[in-house]
């Protein structure tokens, strides 16, 4: 199968290298159009990296691309978002959740096993979101009448007016376009409800913002709609709307004879600089409460950290007199000042701090560090 | 005329000198020498006609017109970059670059009709002072309700500014695309690149020929 692909795709090489429709092999390669495409892998770094290689790659302007994948369960926030304010990192952390930044615009998703997600690839010109969301409409309202689903002028699907199933956003790049979209199947909405929350209270940012909205799956309202059937009817529907007869060939993007540089690509999103660091400026204005175990007392410290390019740039801790010096509040600012806005770093930073100091104020000492470094994911 | 060349031999040897002791040098640095580069072309110019021009700066008598008329390559030096800064030139991309005074920085925004296409602008991702890119590299990206959309640099250079308020009001990329809502400033690295973009004119015939 797989020789068959780096065929397929090699057939549609041009001389400078960029993949083209190849005309005179288009009986071979099944319809002569649009590729159908079916992501083997569940990793979403994989996945996003796919899809930045087929738009740098594919040439686009005569030949559309479908391309279907799935993710084991990650969260994925939109190209200018804020991660401590869409999600609950902690939670993800615990979880093995993994977060991926991805390159379109629009708001944070959940994606599991059981939500299937839908990358329409096309020129700058022929970019047409509704009628790519036809596609998918069109194909439940064929295998599922009893369904009431409908795409809004935001570009979600709507079931029965009230519930989205389908979230889209898009990139727009040198000559090539694509629009991607979710569509809930079988999700676990428990997880959606409690990872996309704020890690921290407080954020002041201009990130785009996400826009909250009641979930269903498809399988809540159409027990028997089996993931194949739905893929099948998608497929179908796709080329019945853009005239072609291509059947879905599968892919694996970790396949780098059939897709160079793709590796390179998904370590590039994977890393800690495109996730976090990418993240537009913000500032983060808190009350910490604070408590001392042994005497029981209660006390509060005002936080303000300014943030830029995931990194502290200021950083005030206010903590009044009488709980702690003001040194050792002054120093604990003064070692996240220049480092990155993470919990990791600020614990080990802190760690140094704590160790030189007596026992009487160690442990009002250690429940501010924790203090802080909660707020930070 | 004797006295205008007087007066820009002094203005661009103080520009220097002020630029040497410029506290902001480091971050400058690359605006200096395309400034240097700009000026040592303006001073070789001058200079290869220095046989005529300095007897000229000495003598107390005034100047006939015409013997300086006869310097074309002065000339033609001075009006040729007057032209430059005032032009807008585009890239096949819909992005523009307006070239400073100086000749060393160019100032990058989107076209009227790029953000008309776009939509409503609701965040500029926009590159860090001092970031390299090279001709086409992708530099940022600006989101609207259609999509995130890359933006490509237009030249080789170094960003030497950001526009700071489409932080707070991204929606200035449309109200006022070649004016308020410019989103960077570079240096020129090879100003021969200039050539490689359209002027307005060729712009408008590009922008009917994709819109047929």
């Amino acid at each position: 199968m797989m020789s068959h692909i780096r065929r397929t795709l090699s057939l549609c090489r041009s001389r400078s290298g960029v993949l083209q429709p190849a005309r005179t092999s288009s009986a071979s390669i099944g319809g002569g159009g649009d590729l159908v495409l079916q992501s083997r892998s569940t990793d979403v770094f994989q996945n996003l990296a796919l899809e930045d290689w087929i738009d740098a790659n594919v040439d686009l302007e005569r030949r559309g691309v479908l391309l279907l994948w799935r993710n084991r369960p990650a969260v994925v926030i939109g190209r200018h978002q804020n991660p401590w304010n869409e999600c609950n990192l902690p939670a993800m952390r615990s979880a093995g959740v993994p977060l991926a930044r991805r390159r379109s615009g629009g708001g944070t998703v959940f994606h599991d096993l059981g939500n299937l997600n839908l990358t329409f690839f096309s020129s700058k010109k022929t970019y047409d979101r509704q009628r790519n969301l036809r596609v998918i409409t069109e194909a439940l309202r064929r295998i599922c009448p009893e369904l009431d689903v409908r795409a809004t002028e935001r570009f979600d699907i709507l079931l029965n007016g009230h519930f989205k199933i389908s979230g889209s956003a898009s990139r727009l790049s040198r000559k090539s376009s694509y629009h991607h979209c979710t569509l809930l199947h079988s999700a676990d909405r428990s997880a959606l409800a409690a990872l996309l929350r704020p890690s921290c209270p407080g954020i002041h940012s201009n990130a785009t913002p996400s826009v909250p909205s009641p979930v269903t799956n498809l399988l809540d309202h159409a027990p028997t709609l089996r993931w194949e059937e739905l893929l099948e009817a998608l497929v179908h529907q796709y080329n019945a709307e853009f005239g072609l007869g291509s059947a879905s060939t599968p892919v694996d993007p970790a396949d780098e004879s059939a897709f160079p540089g793709v590796a390179a690509a998904a370590a590039e999103l994977r890393g800690w600089d495109w996730t976090f660091g990418r993240t537009p400026k913000f500032g983060v204005r808190t009350l910490l409460e604070l408590t001392d175990e042994r005497s029981a007392a209660r006390g509060s410290a005002r936080l303000q950290v300014e943030v830029k390019g995931g990194v502290v740039q200021s950083c005030e801790l206010d903590v009044p007199a009488h709980w702690l010096p003001r040194r050792l509040s002054g120093e604990l600012s003064g070692v996240l000042v220049g480092g990155r806005f993470c919990p990791h770093r600020a614990a080990a930073v802190f760690s140094e701090v704590t160790r030189s100091e007596s026992c009487e104020l160690r442990g009002r000492l250690r429940n501010l560090c924790d203090a802080v470094v909660s707020v930070m994911g | 005329m004797q006295l205008y060349a007087r007066h820009l031999l002094i203005n661009l040897e103080e520009e220097e000198a002020r630029r040497r002791a410029d506290p902001r040098r480091r971050i400058r640095r690359s605006h200096q020498y395309a400034t240097k580069m700009a000026a040592c072309g303006l001073f070789r110019s001058l200079s290869s006609n220095f046989f005529t021009v300095l007897p000229l700066l000495n003598r107390s008598a005034t100047l006939s017109p015409l013997r300086l008329a006869s310097q074309p390559y002065f000339g033609r030096t001075l009006a040729t970059s007057c032209r430059l800064t005032a032009a807008l030139k585009f890239t096949d991309k819909h992005e523009w670059i307006r070239v400073e005074d100086d000749g060393a920085v160019g100032t990058v925004g989107i076209s009227k009709f790029a953000q008309e296409a776009l939509g409503d602008v609701v965040y500029c991702g926009l590159p860090e002072v001092g970031t390299q890119l090279a001709q086409q590299d992708e530099f940022g990206a600006l989101e609207s309700v259609k999509a995130a959309s890359e933006l490509y640099s237009p030249l080789t250079g170094e960003v030497v500014e950001v526009n700071a308020l489409l932080a707070d009001n991204p929606g200035l990329v449309n109200k006022s695309c070649y004016k308020d809502g410019w989103l960077m400033k570079m240096t020129i690295g090879n100003p021969a690149e200039l050539d490689t973009l359209m002027d307005e004119a060729a712009y408008e015939r590009y922008i009917r020929s994709i819109e047929d």
